[in-house]
């Protein structure tokens, strides 16, 4: 990925001094380990600040929105979806958006690392496929292809589907046997395990709402939680109303998920927040033969009515 | 929606969907009655209920 | 000054016998780190967790709380009138806490207990509560306490301060309340003052060394409100924030909330919620305005409160003690040591 950083400098610098956009959304390095920033370029010198790493975990198509004049965005393959699905949507106009495409081969899963260590981790860095973790216990070098996310891993979009310039070069496709065995796993269980499962999920849930802020799909002026008038959901820590908020979220995400995993990213508690939008995935697979942000012709299957949509569930 | 909820672990048979219009007033009468004795079939609902602390 | 010693085969008996007047509290690991419980029978208290994910504000200021309820059946003689939910006097015992932590309560005090009001909730959650602290041998790497008034092994705040030393603690019995915790315990192994205060500067010193981060904010308070206020560095500070409220709510200094009143066919209570100046409704009107609009005035609210506006007003540092929570936990890694950098070297016009 070390390439791609200086290749998406070049751009950035590029754009810039020909005045193209008036604004580079990427990455910069974090003021800790393991960590990256989304930022803001506009004059070209700042452009050595845009970097590109296996820790570049959020989504940028979430800062790319209500922006004036045009501007240049690094956009992984799930990224460039959801700016796909921004467009469908009416949120971005296509001139108004310059892609910087990153073909990518996965984000690292921050919690799995900081989970060997008993002590905080205060060195990291990467070096092709290995990455070098250290603390003041121990250190570790890590196979990068262990440690991948698992949305990264099960991963079949990785290259950009739309973008004006590549930063780097096409990757292969993964092939995946099994898409969902995830969600295929609590489909076994019976319906006392999965409530069970699901209540042990977000217990620790603290409606921060980062996983709802950090995510392109969730940009309502007034998100269902915040309504009064009347309102839908308690704000307190209740049960219901942390799950009622999870599982509702996922249903507006319904058919317009990506997967790009910046809800988990986000999360300060690691709560696995995909449970309830993976489900949602899969049906709308299953159900409509419909994968999120591979269409600019199509609209999502929740927006659209064709006669042969499944209707078995309406009496 | 029902899909999810089923996935989370509440009883398929909770939830229904039926487009009915004014009119048809006898097709209320028999999903409300189809719908009230598959519920009651699975008994109180423990799940997705707010405490009150 | 006491100081007791505590054989470590003996704390976890000690601890269940205190269970008998205390209601406990302390570190507890779980799956994704450490966070402060409540603790159940034969649970103990983590003493070797550095860095709790969450504070322990909670325990005086839970996130959820019924502070009034009435009945809403107009049969009844009392109904709409609100009653305050009966306080539980049981005495508590936070077990475990930092020293930053416990600087920080002292902290939230100056905002709830004041010469012209007092929160009630707050206040006597906090009035039957023992602080019981350990002092940090190995401060990790975002821990930044020495630069905020306090340090691994400071006092503010803490009943008792607990050095862990291999084989045994050595406790320093701070205050009454201390006292009478350790002698709940049966903690009664007097040790020699002067080896052990000896002792105890030997290991702050040793600590604060072992303290990597730091912070200054020594300019802070020669700058006026305004010169910060109007600077051109927010909006790029404000940039990458995406509003959530993870570091208000990991924060032990962060004391806002939210008032709501919930009804349930007859009856109503009324809940405080912990809330966030990062949310956009925070500061909406009634009438539909919002003088925090935009992201960026809301960044620089946070930030102009911790470092400068509460330094202004209570003149006793700035409303941050160190922790490095917000740090760890901001889901794009706005840093308020960077902050405090950019804030305290500004000079306008550069």
């Amino acid at each position: 990925m070390d390439t791609c950083t200086q290749k998406i400098r070049e751009i950035a610098f590029q754009l810039l001094e020909k005045k193209e956009v008036e604004k580079v959304i990427g990455f910069s390095n974090g003021t800790i380990p393991m960590a990256t920033s989304p930022i803001t370029i506009a004059s070209k010198q700042d452009t050595e600040k845009l970097v590109f790493n296996s820790t570049c975990g959020l989504n940028l198509a979430n800062y790319i929105r209500q922006q004036k004049g045009k501007i240049a965005v690094i956009a992984k393959g799930c990224d460039s979806r959801n700016i796909v699905t921004h467009m469908i949507e009416n949120q971005v106009k296509r001139d108004q958006i310059y892609i910087i495409g990153v073909p990518c081969k996965g984000m690292i899963n921050k919690s799995k690392i900081k989970a060997l260590f008993e002590d905080e981790i205060y060195k990291f860095d990467e070096d092709g496929d290995t990455l070098n973790v250290e603390s003041s216990s121990k250190k570790e070098k890590l196979n990068k292809k262990d440690y991948l996310r698992e949305n990264c891993s099960l991963c079949q979009h990785r290259n950009p589907v739309i973008y004006d310039v590549l930063a780097g070069d096409l990757v292969k496709e993964q092939t995946i046997e099994v898409p969902y065995p995830d969600v295929e796993k609590i489909e076994a269980m019976d319906a006392d395990t999965r409530w069970l499962h699901f209540q042990e999920l977000t217990k620790n849930c603290i409606r921060c709402y980062a996983c709802r802020n950090a995510c392109p799909l969730c940009y309502c002026p007034t998100c269902f939680v915040d309504e009064s008038g009347p309102q839908w959901v308690g704000k307190g820590q209740d049960k219901t109303d942390v799950n009622t908020f999870h599982f509702l979220r996922a249903f507006h995400c319904a058919g317009r998920c990506t997967d790009c995993g910046a809800c988990v990213e986000a999360c300060p508690m690691d709560i696995n927040v995909r449970d309830f939008t993976r489900k949602l995935n899969k049906d709308s697979l299953d159900m409509f033969g419909w994968e999120a942000g591979l269409d600019l012709t199509k609209r999502p299957p929740l927006d659209a009515f064709s006669p042969d949509d499944p209707n078995d569930f309406i009496k | 929606m029902g899909n999810l909820l089923e996935h989370m672990g509440i009883e398929r048979d909770r939830i229904h969907f039926s487009w009915i219009s004014s009119a048809e007033a006898t097709k209320f009468v028999d999903v409300v009655k189809e719908i009230s004795n598959k519920v009651r079939a699975l008994g109180p609902n423990k799940k997705l209920v707010k405490d009150y602390n | 000054m006491k100081f007791i010693t505590i054989d470590k085969k003996n704390w976890a008996k000690g601890i269940e016998k205190s269970r008998e007047t205390y209601r406990l509290f302390g570190p507890v690991k779980d799956k994704n780190g450490f966070f402060i419980k409540d603790l159940e029978k034969d649970m103990l208290p983590d003493m070797t967790c550095n860095d709790s994910v969450m504070s322990v504000k909670s325990v005086l200021f839970p996130q959820t709380e019924k502070i009034l309820f009435t009945s809403l059946d107009e049969a009844k003689e009392d109904h709409h009138i609100m009653k305050q939910v009966p306080f539980d006097p049981k005495p508590r015992a936070v077990v475990g806490i930092r020293p930053y932590d416990a600087k920080a309560m002292e902290l939230v005090k100056m905002n709830f207990d004041t010469d012209e009001f007092r929160d009630p909730y707050w206040c006597d959650a906090y009035e039957a509560t023992t602080f019981v602290g350990v002092g940090i041998n190995k401060p990790g790497p975002f821990d930044f306490s020495t630069s905020t008034g306090t340090g691994p092994f400071s006092e503010t705040g803490l009943d008792v301060l607990m050095a862990d030393l291999d084989n045994v603690y050595l406790a320093k019995i701070l205050t009454d309340k201390g006292q009478a915790f350790m002698k709940s315990c049966g903690f009664d192994k007097i040790a020699d003052e002067k080896e052990s205060l000896a002792l105890f500067d030997i290991l702050r010193k040793e600590a604060e060394k072992n303290i990597s981060s730091h912070i200054d904010s020594s300019k802070l308070k020669d700058k006026t409100v305004l010169e910060l206020h109007e600077a051109p560095f927010w909006e790029d500070i404000a940039f990458s924030c995406i509003n959530c409220g993870t570091c208000t709510f990991v924060c032990p200094t962060c004391w806002c909330f939210d008032i709501q009143d919930e009804t349930k066919r007859k009856s109503a209570s009324r809940f405080r919620n912990w809330d966030t100046c990062m949310s956009p409704l925070f500061t909406k009107h009634a009438t539909g305005h919002n003088p925090r609009d935009s992201k960026t005035q809301r960044v620089r609210q946070r930030f102009m409160h911790k470092l400068k506006y509460f330094l202004d007003k209570y003149d006793t540092g700035i409303m941050c003690v160190g922790c490095g929570r917000c740090v760890k936990s901001c889901p794009v890694n706005i840093d308020i040591r960077e902050v405090c950098k950019i804030m305290n070297s500004y000079v306008k016009g550069n």
